[in-house]
């Protein structure tokens, strides 16, 4: 039990726990995406199924499992068969039945035959990344899918009866003006989704587009990417979608609660390739490669690498500055409950600072940040951390 | 006393009219030096010297010259600065002889330098023989030449020789004049030995060589000398003379020019100016004309990388040695960290420090707003003197602030006289006497404050004159003055580095330019910054620097936070590095960058 004696007490009586299925394949990679995943063949595919097998069965299961969410890669590029498979091996394990359960899909893999034995395992909800609807800038980001496409699988997922149903969007993307993406939030949201994600365009390291900033071609505009942020989250509000975290909107009763968990620092469990976890008082990362995570699984270990212990002190930095990302913010009397020791002087000069310049609002010991403060959420927390720099018990 | 054939002279001249190629020109001549040894300049060694054709150390030498009387003359030739930041360093070299030649450019004329040493040797009653140099050059104007030398320098122009440095004319001519005009040494009746220290060289093995002429007396190895302005005394250990290179000779007698090797190894102990006399038999009096110099000009140096340190710190010990003339001392900056408070003689002086550091010594640096010695006298008579704004005492506290002021001549071509004028008047100048000095030229008389000149002043006179217009000054007298001190204030906290003294009139000015850069130098910040200028507590400026308006993860899920934290960590980490100012983190370039746009 010694994950739980490191964790808040009284925060929240019960410490959720999540999976986290990480599924590598992609028929194609994005010229965006950094995530960890290739092109599948058989045999790999038998590896993965595998592994995950094992890896499921190396961890200490130690209490029913709350929510599960698939992610990757691309889960929906796996046939309906091994879907099952991978399913079976994580139902295992869950000790219960989960509150929610989040599965990815590509909008050219949502076939009636996959979403069946979704819904079979138990899935309760389906996240599809649509990106756009503009032709030319699905071209822009090399997403192999079209339109048509996106209503067409839209169509099957809500005829399958899924309890909830995201659409991911993406904004800032070249040659796309405030006009277009507005276009595009409205199309999202004329399909009435539960839940929309609306992502600014990121430059990550070893993606195509960073290639294409580093060489000039694509430039960087903070100010207008703050503009279409405050565009964005005044549209969707309009429109009912209320604003949880900074790139995530839903109807009542509709937030990704796997996700709230983590933005909370409750517990994760992560299994394949490159998959995180934050469990049993250590927080890691799965090997980034399906041949080596394998290998090592094969011989009866974890492939976890850059281990961190959670200590208290970290933790409770994290809670801050991840739990600011949500518009509920963070609760510092419970926090303060249960790490008295922790430097709150500076952390309760910095939140009056934040709340004194429009920043943030500070209200019965709850500190949330304001739309101007969510813009610049990162500068933020590396302000909540320097704060916090000084006597952080072990 | 019998005729010594001896004579010791100097040459002057305005930069770049030949006072260089002219020497190497006598040098082989007389044979002192082979042709095949002459370097194109061989009197400026220092590449700095050959690179703005000034003359920062001595270079003695002594040449032997069969006249046309058919005697064989010793004649000691003495270069000299030729910048008025070193008047007093020139004003010894000067001291040491009996003669100036005065160099002027065929084609350039009379120039303000020329004016200023003209008159210096004037002032020390030396024998000036005037010489038109580059005269086969086709812009030559001799008649303008000659009428100049009458009208400005009341010297009669059938004085003058024409000769060219570069084509050998006039070098006879100039010999015999040096051997017939200049008088032969002076003084050399006193009964007892006194030596004049016209320069001196730090060497890392002999200790300080002080480069000296024998008035009277004689002087050898193994005598006691005494340096008169401390009655410091020493073992001398070799004498010598200056082929141009040093050589060890028996002894110096009067009339001599040559070098002495004493037991005294810092450099500091011996002064230019300083009287050396013989310590059994000591002079009761000192050669005229010594003084103490004192720095004019203040500014802070600081390494741009902190680690730096140490070196600047050797560089300027080095620079020391051999230039008694520059001080410095170790001072901290909140803004810009450890450096030196350094004091110069003047504004070359200070440019020539600088690039020596970065070019000798290879270390990057940066200076801070230059500053004069203000004179502040307080409630109750106490006289101050301050030459940084950071020891500027309470406003309450300060009856009068006085400031040092220049007398400036200036000359520049007629069209450019209206902007000259404005430049002047902005610099809160006044200029009191206009002479012309031909067709297209005049020199102004002003009177300017010396914290004026010593930004841009040069750099915009040049190019409102297209490089034709020549300065040179004389320190002038303190004068009372509506002085403030200004400070730089981000989130009400004084950014020290920034402080400055300024006249009442110009520190709006000056206040809302600092602001603006500073403004626009500090990346966007998270809370609001207002940079304020302020004199005692009152703003006179203000501005703010930018607002951050985004800076946030897109995606932030259960397998970024390891990645994002690390992320975090090393912006934190990052801050760490910067200067905390106003409860603001400031990159350290930023200080710099608008330090260096100053």
């Amino acid at each position: 039990m010694s994950e739980i004696k490191v964790l808040p007490k009284g925060a929240s009586k019960h410490v959720s726990l999540g999976v986290y299925v990480h599924v590598p394949f992609c028929a194609k990679t994005c010229d965006y995406c950094a995530f960890y995943q290739v092109s599948p063949t058989v045999p790999m595919l038998r590896q993965y199924l595998d592994g995950v097998s094992a890896e499921a069965g190396m961890v200490e299961w130690i209490r029913p499992v709350d929510t599960v969410f698939w992610g990757g890669g691309t889960p929906g590029l796996l046939s309906p068969g091994d879907l099952r498979k991978l399913g079976e091996t994580v139902k295992a394990n869950f000790g219960g039945v989960p509150t929610e359960w989040s599965v990815e899909m590509a909008p050219a893999s949502v076939t009636e035959a996959r979403l069946a034995v979704l819904r079979e395992l138990g899935v309760t909800r389906i996240s599809m990344g649509a990106q756009s609807f503009q032709p030319d800038l699905l071209a822009a980001l090399g997403r192999p899918h079209t339109r048509e496409q996106i209503l067409r699988a839209y169509d099957r997922i809500r005829a399958a009866g899924f309890a909830s149903v995201n659409i991911d969007m993406m904004f800032a993307l070249p040659g796309q003006d405030e006009a277009a993406w507005l276009a595009d939030v409205r199309e999202a949201v004329s399909l009435a989704p539960d839940h929309i994600s609306t992502y600014c365009l990121t430059f990550e390291e070893d993606t195509a587009l960073w290639v294409k900033l580093s060489e000039g071609k694509v430039k960087l505009d903070p100010e207008r990417e703050a503009q279409l942020y405050e565009k964005t989250w005044e549209e969707l509000g309009a429109a009912g979608y209320a604003q949880y975290e900074i790139s995530n909107f839903a109807r009542p009763g509709h937030a990704c609660l796997h996700n709230l968990n983590t933005w909370r620092m409750h517990e994760w469990i992560g299994l394949g390739p490159s998959a995180a976890s934050q469990y049993a008082g250590w927080r890691g990362t799965n090997i980034s490669d399906l041949a080596a995570w394998s290998e090592k699984l094969g011989r009866g270990e974890r492939a976890t690498e850059d281990r961190t212990a959670l200590t208290p002190g970290l933790l409770l930095e994290d809670a801050l500055v991840f739990g600011l990302r949500m518009n509920e913010g963070v609760d510092l009397t419970a926090l303060r409950t249960n790490h008295p020791q922790a430097p709150w002087a500076a952390v309760d000069q910095l939140a009056e600072r934040l709340a004194a310049e429009g920043l943030a609002t500070l209200s019965e010991g709850r500190l949330a940040l304001t739309l101007r403060g969510r813009l610049i959420a990162d500068a933020i927390g590396t302000e909540i951390m320097s704060a916090m720099e000084t006597d952080l018990p072990a | 006393m019998e005729e010594l054939l001896t004579r010791n002279f100097c040459i002057i001249a305005h930069v770049d009219h030949g006072k260089t190629t002219l020497s190497d020109r006598l040098l082989e001549y007389t044979n002192t030096i082979s042709k095949r040894v002459l370097t194109e300049q061989h009197l400026d060694s220092m590449d700095l010297e050959k690179e703005r054709g000034i003359t920062i150390k001595s270079h003695p030498v002594t040449m032997t010259y069969r006249a046309k009387d058919g005697r064989d003359y010793k004649l000691n030739l003495m270069d000299t600065p030729g910048h008025v930041d070193f008047s007093y360093e020139v004003s010894r070299s000067l001291a040491a002889c009996e003669g100036v030649l005065l160099l002027i450019d065929a084609a350039q004329g009379v120039e303000a330098q020329t004016v200023a040493n003209a008159h210096l040797a004037f002032g020390q009653k030396l024998k000036v023989i005037p010489v038109i140099n580059k005269i086969d050059l086709p812009s030559a104007n001799l008649e303008l030449c000659i009428r100049q030398l009458e009208d400005i320098l009341t010297i009669p122009g059938e004085e003058a020789i024409l000769a060219s440095g570069k084509s050998g004319i006039g070098i006879v001519d100039i010999l015999e004049a040096v051997v017939a005009r200049i008088p032969s040494p002076r003084w050399r009746d006193y009964p007892q030995a006194r030596i004049l220290v016209f320069d001196s060289l730090y060497d890392a093995y002999r200790g300080c060589i002080a480069y000296v002429r024998v008035f009277s007396g004689s002087i050898k190895a193994n005598e006691m000398m005494m340096l008169m302005s401390t009655g410091q005394r020493a073992e001398v250990k070799e004498v010598g003379v200056f082929t141009p290179k040093m050589e060890k000779c028996g002894i110096l007698e009067a009339g001599d020019v040559g070098y002495i090797v004493s037991t005294i190894k810092t450099p500091s102990e011996v002064k230019t100016g300083d009287t050396i006399t013989i310590s059994a038999r000591p002079a009761t009096e000192m050669l005229p004309g010594y003084k103490e110099v004192h720095p004019m000009v203040f500014c802070g140096l600081y390494p741009l990388e902190s680690d730096d340190y140490e070196k600047l710190k050797a560089g300027l010990g080095r620079l020391q040695l051999n230039d008694a003339a520059f001080v410095y001392s170790s001072e901290s900056s909140l803004a810009l960290g450890f450096g030196f408070r350094c004091g110069f003689l003047g504004l070359l002086h200070m440019e020539i420090i600088q690039e020596r550091i970065r070019r000798e010594h290879d270390v990057e640096i940066i200076s801070t707003y230059p500053s004069v010695i203000y004179h502040i006298l307080k409630q109750g008579g106490e006289l101050l003197e301050v030459d940084n704004p950071v020891n500027m005492p309470d406003p309450g506290t300060i009856t009068e602030i006085r400031e040092p002021t220049i007398n400036a001549s200036i000359i520049l071509p007629n069209d450019s006289m209206g902007d000259i004028l404005s430049l002047i008047m902005e610099k809160r100048g006044v200029c009191d006497h206009t002479d012309t000095l031909d067709m297209n030229r005049v020199m102004l008389r002003c009177q300017l404050p010396l914290n004026e000149i010593l930004v841009d002043f040069n750099d915009r006179l040049k190019s409102i004159t297209h490089g034709y217009g020549s300065m040179d000054y004389e320190l002038g007298e303190y004068r009372v003055s509506d002085l403030v001190k200004m400070d730089i204030l981000i989130n009400g906290d004084p950014v020290d580095a920034f402080a400055c003294i300024v006249h009442r009139e110009k520190a709006d000015g000056r206040g809302r330019d600092l602001c603006e850069r500073l403004a626009k130098i500090i990346p966007p910040q998270m809370f609001k910054v207002a940079i304020q200028a302020a004199i005692g507590g009152k703003v006179i400026a203000r501005d703010n620097v930018r607002e951050m308006r985004k800076d946030v993860t897109a995606k932030c899920y259960g397998g970024d936070i390891s990645r994002k934290r690390k992320l975090l960590d090393k912006q934190k980490e990052g801050k760490k590095k910067m200067k905390l100012i106003g409860k603001v983190s400031i990159p350290p370039d930023a200080f710099i960058k608008v330090l260096r746009n100053d």
